[in-house]
């Protein structure tokens, strides 16, 4: 008999246990029920909201081939619209989940992506084009699905370069002739974008980055710590790495990339040609997500919940402090200069900062050239043709109803005065005076 | 060159380059100031976990080392795709810095990819250990509850338990946590 009631004391136990996950079975039923009630009523009234119509429409023919996509990312501030996407649940609505996975180096994110580890990945601009070109690795055919942000990035010098009274790049330029030194500058990855705005700054400064100086590969979470211990002068990298380099009191803003070039090009959502070939409608689906996401960091009162969500130790991993003032445009170069800057990290403006440019792509290739990367002219534009996905682009504006600009080129005016249209680009790449 | 922060891992690796005819001109522990180290001791192949942050560093060394001709490959060069895979799975990665003709790479690519395969495996076994003890000890809880409710000793509450996990087709551990989740929502 006590055996018995001891038994019936753990049957019911379990059967408390089992209750539950029955009601939770029922729940999910009800829910599933009024959910097609829902469905049925709206459709039939012809109330559909948008998403729910953009689930119809995943839901046909044009359903995702795969619906959990794995996004790789950097800590950086700009991998925001991967984030956003994912966990303010952008991605649900075009019928997929994003799951985004941090990496530890671009090498990583650039293998994972090739070997199709990572579905797609936030990456350099450069890094794709590198890739196309087979720059220093296994060459293979590559897609920039969209730009994920303009400006943002900054190049910092160093507190003794600052003790010395370098402020700019013509004191910087005279510092160097003055000392018998290698001097040193890091970037983030040899094809990439930190390189690119590194060289383009110092050589309009008339400091050759080939031969005047020591360009090194330093991670972007570590750019801090290497100049604290002395081990560099200079570094160009993404936000918040150069806004902390001015908190940790180590260096100074001598220049951000937007004084390089306003709404340059920066992060790309890249992926391979393959991984699009077979999955374009999951394709499609990622850019729409992320291009709900770039929207909603784009409006300004969103910004600091953005910083803060990104903040975390998955993502960034850095002060919400440290993200936060940039990002808004709040800039203080840490060397006596507070100001507000109007070209702060874009992520959307209407489609202007994510729409691939050709001219854009082409820029990268005509630098690649200029810096010995490359050894002779590509075909720039037909290269561009063929990783910028204008196509797919152009379908998920239309889903997330973002403009499409009328020329598939745009004109820059560079900080040198030198204007960049996409027109001649063999010609631009021999342009330039102070080349590898 | 080896960069690697676990010596566990490192040790064996190293022995077996020896064996190998290689010589393993450092192991770096930390990646600081690997450039200049890279420069200094002038290796011909450096190794690497495919996590290190430091690839990037690497990368731009054997991207600036171009002029010089001098192979420039992730060891990927020969396009064995099955063996990229391989070694990516097993977390290697390769840099050729220095002169070193491609078959002699092999081995090296080879010796590294069994000592970080045996290293994960193990590691693989050890997580395996750690689980059965944290089960075990799941298991010794809701005995210990058992006993304390029912006033019973330990051998039948194990009875109890285990005759309860069978009849429902459960894992004893995994019964006795949902036992012990219960216990805390009903006994305060």
């Amino acid at each position: 008999m006590q055996d018995q009631d001891k038994t019936n004391t753990i049957d019911s136990v379990s059967s408390t246990i089992d209750t539950s996950s029955s009601v939770d079975a029922s729940r999910r039923q009800f829910f599933k029920q009024s959910i097609a009630g829902a469905f049925g009523a709206a459709a039939a009234l012809n109330i559909m909201p948008a998403g729910i119509k953009n689930m119809a429409y995943a839901a046909g023919s044009d359903a995702p081939e795969i619906t959990e996509v794995k996004i790789g990312f950097i800590p950086l501030t700009d991998c925001a619209p991967i984030v956003v996407a994912a966990e303010m649940g952008f991605d649900k609505k075009y019928g997929i989940k994003i799951i985004p996975a941090k990496q530890a180096s671009w090498a990583a994110v650039r293998d994972k992506t090739m070997n199709g580890e990572l579905h797609a990945s936030h990456v350099l601009y450069g890094l794709i084009y590198g890739v196309q070109m087979g720059i220093g690795g296994q060459q293979k055919d590559m897609k920039v699905l969209m730009n994920l942000d303009h400006n943002g990035q900054a190049i910092t010098l160093s507190s003794a370069l600052k003790d010395k009274g370098v402020k700019d790049g013509k004191s910087l330029k005279r510092v160097m002739a003055n000392e018998n030194r290698d001097f040193t500058f890091a970037n983030t990855f040899p094809t990439g974008t930190h390189a690119m705005w590194l060289n383009y700054w110092l050589a309009a400064n008339g400091i050759n980055p080939v031969s005047d100086i020591k360009s090194i590969v330093v991670p972007p979470p570590q750019m801090v710590a290497n100049m604290r211990i002395g081990n560099m002068d200079g570094y160009c990298v993404g936000e918040p790495w150069g806004a902390r380099a001015i908190a940790d009191k180590v260096g100074f803003t001598v220049t951000t990339t937007q004084d390089i070039w306003q709404d340059h090009p920066e992060k790309v959502l890249g992926t391979t040609a393959e991984f699009v070939e077979k999955n374009p409608n999951t394709a499609r689906a990622m850019i729409a997500a992320i291009l709900d996401a770039c929207k909603y960091i784009d409006a300004i009162e969103n910004r600091a919940k953005v910083a803060k969500l990104i903040s975390a130790k998955a993502y960034v991993n850095t002060s919400e402090d440290v993200i936060a003032g940039r990002f808004v445009g709040d800039y203080d170069n840490g060397n006596g200069k507070k100001w507000k800057d109007p070209n702060y990290m874009k992520f959307y403006q209407d489609g202007y900062v994510n729409f691939p440019y050709l001219s854009d792509g082409m820029w990268f290739l005509t630098q690649h050239k200029r810096w010995g990367l490359l050894k002779a002219d590509p075909d720039y534009l037909a290269i561009a043709n063929k990783v910028n996905d204008i196509k797919l682009y152009t379908e998920a504006a239309s889903l997330t109803g973002t403009s499409i600009p009328k020329s598939q080129m745009r004109s820059s005016k560079l900080m040198d005065g030198v204007v960049w249209d996409g027109s001649n680009p063999a010609a631009y790449a021999a342009s330039f005076k102070v080349k590898a | 060159m080896i960069i690697d922060n676990d010596l566990k891992r490192i040790k064996p690796l190293k022995q077996s380059l020896i064996d190998n005819g290689f010589e393993v001109v450092a192991h770096l522990e930390n990646t600081v100031n690997l450039e200049a180290k890279c420069c200094e001791i002038k290796p011909d192949i450096v190794i690497i976990d495919t996590e290190s942050p430091s690839r990037d560093t690497l990368e731009n060394i054997c991207v600036m080392s171009m002029n010089d001709s001098r192979p420039v490959v992730m060891f990927t060069h020969d396009g064995d795709k099955e063996k990229i895979k391989i070694a990516t799975q097993a977390g290697v990665s390769a840099y050729v810095v220095g002169d070193i003709p491609s078959e002699r790479l092999i081995p090296v690519i080879d010796a590294a990819i069994a000592r970080f395969e045996e290293f994960n495996h193990l590691r693989a076994e050890l997580n395996m250990a750690n689980l059965k003890l944290d089960e075990r000890k799941v298991i010794e809880r809701a005995k210990g509850l058992m006993m304390r409710q029912r006033q019973i000793d330990e051998e039948e509450a194990y009875t109890l338990l285990r005759n309860m996990a069978m009849k429902k087709n459960m894992k004893l551990a995994d019964l006795s946590h949902q036992l012990i989740e219960a216990a805390k929502m009903l006994i305060v």
